[in-house]
């Protein structure tokens, strides 16, 4: 009876979470319009419902409505595959990201997290480098040259930044002593993560861009160059998947891990601690923040060369990381 | 023999180089002009008036008392009451235009032995708009309105005929004729934007 009402409660709980998230990725799309247009001086979405606040939903529908094209040479399964590898282990990263500290509504605790499982970094970190799968695949079922290219460029970038990434988490965990999220934030309560780690930042804030495919990193869509990318042959909604993915879930878990790993998590900014602000609101306005902060360089910066980013990636950003576990050991060992 | 020449790449300083300074220059650019004003125009809902000068649709000047003396010449060979297109039918702008067979052009003669202008279609879908008919016109008829909004549902509704074409011309000419043809103000003001021209 108990395991049934786990199993009822995760399940409630997950649709949760993924419905969020899906409406969340709709929104942040309209955020990003926003922001590129004002950018650009102009004002973005402006006519459907006020101030474009509907424009998602218009979008959904005219992406659900599309004609769904499959070319005649591609590899059927492969390219199903494609669009669902590429999405399904972004959204699953949120199921170890936690939202808040257990709290009780009307006697009941609520926990906003899905599973606290004691290895929960390393899992985001396993979610992250599957999602490659999905660019490889869509690159090699779509039979077609600028998809190839696309995919074959992603994945150079993404196995350079992966091991970057994986050394500046170390980081964090070091000072944590634990892997689990929660426990890294509960950690942090004193001093945010951010002191010590400042290089793991820096790397892991270029880590984010590469993996979800902003610039300067973009070069996997360089939309001068290759057509689209590895999107080229995908129409409609299997199209519509591959920017929702990379762009928006996979950007917006990312800037929640990376709140959690540095920013201190649902713990209030420092002498901010008596408003009277609930603690996942906190959390949200710290990612909301890091997330505008990527947007803001995605639409100021142009593209590097494909052979300079994986020249960054392991001439720069590897070494940085080892130096900062360096910088966290000596550290720990004067502060304890 | 190929010369090549190499070029350098500018070098970074030090400082430069670890704080990303030129990534953090192009940021202050964008956030400064995010939160300037926006400069665009809600168009179909605002539309801008074009500058006189503008290359939109043709239209046919009328035979209004205004015309250029080249037309006082011929005009008593032209069979062209008052309010009509002033075309003389002389194909100049056949001749100039870069995709002649845009222009259907027919005169016939009338019982008194003069000249009249039948039919006078513009296939606008082949046009350019680059305005060498209305500058080869002798009688200043064919001209160039600010109309801008060209779009219709069939091919037909492209080509604009002589009678349409002499409607459009009496509107722009009641709207802008006595408008001064001029990009800028006055003399100052055109020193002031592009220097002074010497005149050899």
């Amino acid at each position: 009876m108990e395991l049934l009402g786990t199993v009822v409660v995760l399940t409630i709980k997950s649709l949760i979470f993924i419905l969020g998230m899906f409406l969340g990725a709709a929104y942040l799309t309209l955020l990003e319009r926003k922001f590129a247009g004002h950018v650009q001086q102009r004002p973005g979405p402006l006519h459907v419902g006020p101030h474009g606040f509907l424009q998602p939903i218009a979008d959904a529908l005219k992406v659900l409505t599309k004609e769904d094209l499959v070319p005649d040479s591609v590899d059927k399964f492969l390219f199903y595959l494609a669009s669902l590898m590429a999405f399904v282990p972004a959204i699953m990263i949120l199921a170890v990201v936690p939202f808040g500290d257990p709290f009780t509504i009307f006697g009941v605790e609520i926990k906003p997290y899905i599973t606290d499982l004691n290895v929960g970094i390393l899992l985001a970190l396993a979610f992250g480098s599957i999602s490659l799968y999905g660019v490889i695949f869509a690159g090699w079922a779509s039979n077609s040259k600028y998809p190839m290219i696309g995919s074959l460029r992603k994945a150079a970038v993404l196995i350079g930044y992966e091991v970057a990434l994986g050394f500046a988490i170390a980081g964090p965990i070091m000072m944590a002593g634990s892997f689990s999220l929660r426990e890294i934030v509960e950690a942090q309560q004193n001093i945010w993560f951010i002191i010590p780690n400042i290089l793991a930042f820096v790397v892991i804030i270029f880590c984010i861009l590469a993996e979800t495919g902003r610039t300067p990193f973009d070069v996997q869509e360089a939309e001068a160059e290759l057509v689209g990318g590895y999107v080229t042959e995908y129409t409609g909604m299997k199209f519509g998947l591959f920017p929702l993915a990379e762009w928006y879930i996979a950007t917006f878990v990312l800037s929640a891990i990376t709140v959690i790993l540095f920013f201190g998590g649902w713990n209030p900014l420092p002498l901010m601690g008596w408003l009277p602000i609930p603690a996942f609101v906190w959390f949200f306005i710290k990612v909301f923040l890091l997330f505008m902060f990527f947007l803001w360089v995605h639409w100021t910066l142009p593209r590097y060369r494909v052979d300079q980013i994986t020249e960054l990636a392991w001439k720069v950003m590897l070494p940085l990381a080892l130096a900062n576990i360096l910088v966290v050991a000596v550290w720990i060992m004067i502060f304890g | 023999m190929v010369r090549i020449k190499y070029v350098e790449r500018p070098q970074l300083t030090n400082r430069e180089r670890i704080l990303f300074l030129d990534f953090l220059k192009g940021m202050r650019i964008t956030i400064k002009s995010f939160f300037r004003k926006t400069v665009t125009t809600y168009y179909p809902f605002e539309k801008i008036t074009p500058p006189k000068r503008f290359r939109g649709t043709h239209a046919h000047r009328v035979k209004n008392g205004k015309e250029p003396p080249s037309f006082k010449v011929i005009e008593k060979f032209m069979d062209i009451k008052d309010g009509e297109s002033r075309c003389v039918a002389c194909y100049m702008c056949q001749q100039a235009c870069p995709v002649p067979e845009l222009f259907k052009i027919e005169a016939v003669q009338t019982p008194e032995g003069k000249k009249k202008v039948v039919r006078f279609d513009m296939n606008l879908l082949n046009c350019m708009y680059c305005g060498l008919c209305t500058e080869a016109c002798p009688v200043d008829c064919l001209i160039m309105t600010d109309i801008y909004e060209t779009a219709s549902y069939h091919r037909a509704g492209c080509v604009t005929h002589i009678k349409d074409m002499s409607e459009r011309a009496v509107d722009f000419d009641r709207r802008r004729y006595d408008e001064p043809d001029r990009i800028w103000i006055d003399n100052e003001e055109r020193s002031k934007l592009w220097g002074q021209i010497k005149w050899s």
